[in-house]
């Protein structure tokens, strides 16, 4: 919020040095955020929080200045010259609605001549970011800015019946608001109408029908107070955000409406001329009785953490008007109305604070009795997933929980995305963003993407985060990790293209450090993966990951120069960590044989593994596999795989005679189950 | 006069040999000239034995067999040196890359995260978490937002259906951990968060941590001392820090908390417009509304609770100068982070 400088001291008496002013303000959480030379004024943007709408203005301000020792805050003074005609012969208000506006004053002003405003005030105005208008705006504006209350002035005979209603907008009534915008209205709609039509959304802004204009010559002024939430409402339906609203939606001064209407009358006069009818029209002349809070001085300063004098903390509050009686160790504070803020003991604990000095308060470490804490929730399994990407050589991505309906839709397309309906954003800031990712890989595809246009020559990303599905009436959160990989397998191989076992490996090392190393792969028709190049992994019967090439039609939904591997784990069935232990070294030394088998390409590897598994002596330690060739000397269908048998006896040597007829023994019963043959 | 030449031949023998050093190829010179069958030089020695007078014949024989096994078992030193020599040169430029398996790389947003979840473990907090959809309850109305208050217009809300939001902040953790754990309490709350904004500084999607502490006896100067000593963990001991009052809905007092700017260190600059302190933390007393909210009593317990970015605190650790490029995936930005460990 802009000030002027000069303006908040002529509220002061012995006013500080600017620049201590500031520093003070700061301190006391009116943050003083820029201060530029304007004339012989200065002008301030000061940051005030949304809890005080009583120093939006140069007053407030002013009464934060002298609690903070910047000066004494003058006295409000305001004398209105009055002329003999009484304003209820004049005007008539009619307040139907009083829990939307629970007070309305307005005084009349007779015979004004509208014209632009003196070179002084018009300047203020410009100071604060107010565009100078005319004589009877700009001194509503003025008031608003020196005291903070919003007001409004109509063209009193514009007004249908001279008259006032403060009601609720009629179903489908409509209204052009002083912006030139149509509106229509709704019952919900709190608005100030004559006796015929709607003249101003209560609170936000006022309408063409009843504005001020170079002839206006009678003005009806209103200063009202509004109910926060009503004007809240009013504001946010209509798309409107004035320095009204803003102001009545936090919480105006329900006192300062009457004296904000005498210092607009006055000021019109001394600015346009004219007379003031005798007397106001005031709906509600009575306040409630203001809030009283007490506090203990010893809570205080337990609270604090150390002593906070018993003088000091009395003439803070009495500078901010809380009027503090103290009796003992009990403080009691009656609130004005401009305080909307303050309730209860702490809030008064704040107030002493802040001018205290959060600075002045000793740091004190507490005494906690040290057990070390521990990582709840999903975060030991989150952390673990990170681990395992990092182990797998992958560089951690975070990408965005949002993505379009058609890539989402895309990545979606596999036995993990499927696991619910996508959430949409209600309210999402671009198509881009308007849907809740299903799978990581709508962002970690999208930044492979970036990587591989701007030329990379290799990719490998990683990203652990959460999923989101709609499930009947619930929105579930499942975490996962997702893989991306591109371009080529490192230097000295950059010939050769990432591959289904580059992606697969590196899979593996994941599922290794998450302890799901049991997984079986299969075959994968999921839309999401190329067809034949996909896998998922089960553990038991449940698809814990998926993994291949991303297909062409998703791979050009993004865009993507190049191929791209893809992979997805569900980390909620990874497995406990694992507590090493122990395993007795071998004593006798292992016998190694290679096995060439020649067979169809459509025997697949775990299958050939799990035949010579059941077949083989129990001898048999490991296989593993050494090559696999296709090619000169073998069919079209055909592939050579070469395996490496270890073969080892728990208690004694084993002798090569006795591993050969193993061997053989197991080659024979290979052919005799599986069409394959042996070099 | 015959053992002079055998004593001339031995130390050319030597000299020769010598400059040829462990190249193959001159140790092979030296040793035609020298050994060589036909015209070698020990050849022609010994053709001179033959015309010697016999008197002469021992001592010389003698002389020439002694210089015929030098030549032998010098030549055969050198050239199993130069044979080693030309094998290494074959194998091993060692300058050259090797065929590394890849390393991974955290996130620098996971580094900071991991590294102030370090400075807090030791200091006997546990880390919990929450769900990213929440509802109104224990985003807002639990924290102190009234239904309708102008407070929530700062948080810039994603709705999602049937009245759930995206969580603006850690905060409904507070609420989550309260409603579940009796005091004391201490924990902290890393975790991601959304705001309807995107702008140079703003990302729909950034990084928060959060900590709670409620317990009898808590003071605003444990608050001060609890944030003074991680800001000094975190940055460095000698780090400025400074408290102003401010307003959050769920603490009063409310402060934030600046830093000396780590780019001037407090001189003035850009980065933090002149004023030589930078904004990290928002922190406060834990409301007592809030309390009631998670029933939680508050004439017998206080509290403290702050929060901060954690994308902002990896671009002040780092230097990266663009919120967004965290959130863009280029490796060119991720792998700078490579073997860095938390």
């Amino acid at each position: 919020m802009k000030l002027s400088l000069g303006w908040l001291c002529e509220h002061l008496e012995g006013p500080a040095p600017a620049a201590e002013m500031a520093e003070r303000l700061t301190a006391a959480g009116m943050n003083v955020e820029l201060q530029e030379p304007s004339g012989d004024d200065a002008v301030w943007d000061v940051d005030v929080t949304t809890n005080r709408p009583d120093a939006m203005n140069h007053r407030g301000l002013a009464r934060e200045a002298a609690a903070a020792g910047c000066g004494i805050l003058k006295p409000l003074a305001v004398k209105v010259a009055e002329g003999a005609t009484q304003v209820a012969k004049l005007a008539k208000l009619t307040v139907e609605d009083e829990a939307g506006c629970p007070r309305y004053c307005a005084r009349v002003v007779r015979g004004v001549k509208v014209g632009p405003s003196p070179a002084w005030l018009a300047a203020r105005l410009e100071r604060c970011g107010f565009r100078p208008i005319n004589t009877i705006v700009d001194a509503t504006n003025y008031v608003l800015l020196d005291v903070g209350h919003p007001l409004h002035a109509f063209e009193l005979p514009l007004l249908a019946g001279s008259e006032i209603r403060v009601r609720r907008a009629r179903a489908g009534e409509g209204i052009t608001t002083l912006d030139g915008v149509a509106r229509t209205l709704t019952p919900e709609d709190l608005v100030i109408a004559d006796a015929k039509r709607a003249v101003a959304v209560a609170g936000v802004m006022g309408a063409t029908n009843t504005e001020i204009g170079p002839a206006t010559r009678d003005v009806l002024i209103e200063s009202a107070y509004f109910d926060p939430i009503s004007v809240r409402r009013n504001a946010r339906r209509l798309g409107l955000s004035t320095e009204a609203s803003q102001r009545f939606e936090r919480g105006a001064d329900r006192a300062m409406a009457r004296t904000a209407v005498d210092l607009a009358a006055e000021l019109i006069v001394r600015l346009a001329g004219g007379e003031v009818a005798a007397g106001v029209l005031d709906s509600a002349p009575a306040l409630p009785a203001p809030r009283t809070i007490e506090f203990s001085l010893r809570r205080l300063s337990d609270f604090a953490g150390c002593q906070i004098p018993r003088e000091f903390v009395v003439k803070v509050l009495a500078a901010l008007e809380l009027a503090p009686q103290v009796g003992g160790d009990t403080v009691a504070c009656t609130v004005p109305a401009h305080r909307v803020d303050l309730e209860l003991p702490e809030d008064l604990y704040e107030e002493v604070l802040r001018h205290f000095g959060y600075d002045n308060v000793p740091s004190v470490l507490p005494a906690f009795a040290v057990k070390p804490g521990k990582r709840l929730g999903t975060w030991p399994l989150t952390e673990r997933a990170r681990d395992a990407l990092v182990a797998a050589g992958a560089a951690e991505a975070l990408t965005y929980s949002f993505s379009s309906e058609e890539l989402e839709n895309a990545t979606a397309a596999s036995p993990l995305g499927d696991r619910g309906g996508v959430v949409r954003v209600e309210n999402p800031l671009s198509a881009r963003l308007a849907v809740l990712r299903r799978s990581l890989l709508a962002g970690l595809v999208e930044a492979a993407a970036g990587n591989l246009r701007r030329g990379a020559e290799r990719v490998l990303l990683g990203e652990v985060g959460r999923v989101f599905f709609a499930r009947g009436a619930e929105i579930v959160e499942e975490e996962r990790l997702a893989l991306a990989l591109a371009g080529t397998v490192g230097p000295w191989d950059a010939v050769r293209s990432a591959n289904f076992l580059d992606l697969k490996g590196i899979v593996e090392v994941v599922l290794a450090e998450l302890g799901m190393d049991a997984a079986a792969w299969r075959p994968s028709t999921a839309p999401l993966l190329a067809p034949g190049e996909g896998a998922e992994v089960l553990a038991g019967d449940r698809i814990v990951a998926i993994a291949g090439r991303l297909s062409e039609p998703t791979a050009e939904a993004f865009d993507l120069p190049a191929p791209l591997w893809v992979a997805e784990v569900d980390l909620a069935t990874t497995a406990a960590e694992r507590a090493p232990s122990f395993h007795p070294l071998p004593r006798f030394p292992a016998v190694t044989a290679d096995l060439t088998v020649r067979h169809g390409f459509s025997l697949s590897y775990a299958e050939l593994l799990g035949t010579i598994r059941a077949a083989a002596s129990e001898w048999l330690e490991t296989v593993s596999p050494v090559v696999r060739y296709r090619g000169e000397g073998v069919g079209v269908d055909e592939v050579k795989t070469t395996l490496r048998l270890v073969y080892r006896h728990p208690e004694r040597s084993l002798t090569q005679e006795e591993v050969n007829a193993a061997h053989f023994a197991l080659m024979d019963t290979l052919a005799r189950k599986l069409a394959v043959s042996f070099q | 006069m015959a053992l002079e030449t055998l004593e001339r031949a031995r130390q050319e023998f030597l000299a020769a040999l010598a400059e040829a050093g462990s190249d193959s190829a001159r140790v092979e010179t030296v040793r035609v000239r020298f050994a060589g069958r036909r015209s070698g030089l020990l050849r022609d020695l010994e053709e001179a034995l033959k015309s010697l007078p016999r008197e002469e014949k021992p001592s010389y024989g003698k002389a020439l067999n002694e210089l015929k096994q030098l030549v032998e078992e010098s030549l055969a030193a050198a050239q199993k040196a130069a044979g080693d020599a030309s094998k290494r040169s074959e194998v091993a430029d060692v300058t050259l890359p090797g065929r590394r398996p890849a390393i991974g790389a955290y996130h620098p947003v996971t580094l900071v995260r991991r590294e102030i979840e370090e400075i807090f473990l030791r200091m006997g907090y546990s880390v919990a978490d929450g769900p990213e959809s929440e509802d109104d309850w224990h985003n807002f109305e639990a924290l102190n937002f009234p239904p309708d208050h102008p407070a929530r217009d700062t948080q810039d809300t994603f709705f999602l259906k049937g009245g759930m939001l995206l969580r603006t902040h850690t905060s409904p953790v507070q609420i989550r951990t309260m409603e579940t754990m009796p005091p004391p309490i201490r924990v902290i709350i890393p975790g991601r968060v959304y705001r309807c904004d995107s702008d140079l500084r703003h990302t729909p999607m950034f990084h928060q941590v959060e900590g709670l502490v409620v317990d009898e006896g808590v003071t605003f100067g444990h608050l001060k001392a609890t944030l003074e000593a991680f800001v000094h963990v975190l940055f460095d001991p000698e780090m400025g820090v400074r408290f102003r009052p401010s307003f959050f809905p769920f603490t009063e007092p409310s402060a934030e908390v600046d830093i000396t700017c780590v780019f001037c260190r407090g001189k003035g600059c850009t980065v933090c417009t002149g004023s030589g302190w930078i904004e990290i933390l928002g922190a406060g007393m834990v409301d007592p509304r809030v309390f009631r909210a998670c029933n939680v009593d508050p004439a017998r317990y206080t509290g403290f609770a702050f929060g901060c970015g954690l994308d902002r605190v990896a671009m002040l650790k780092y230097g990266i100068p663009d919120l967004r490029m965290q959130f863009s995936g280029d490796e060119r930005l991720l792998r700078q982070f490579e073997g860095v460990k938390r």
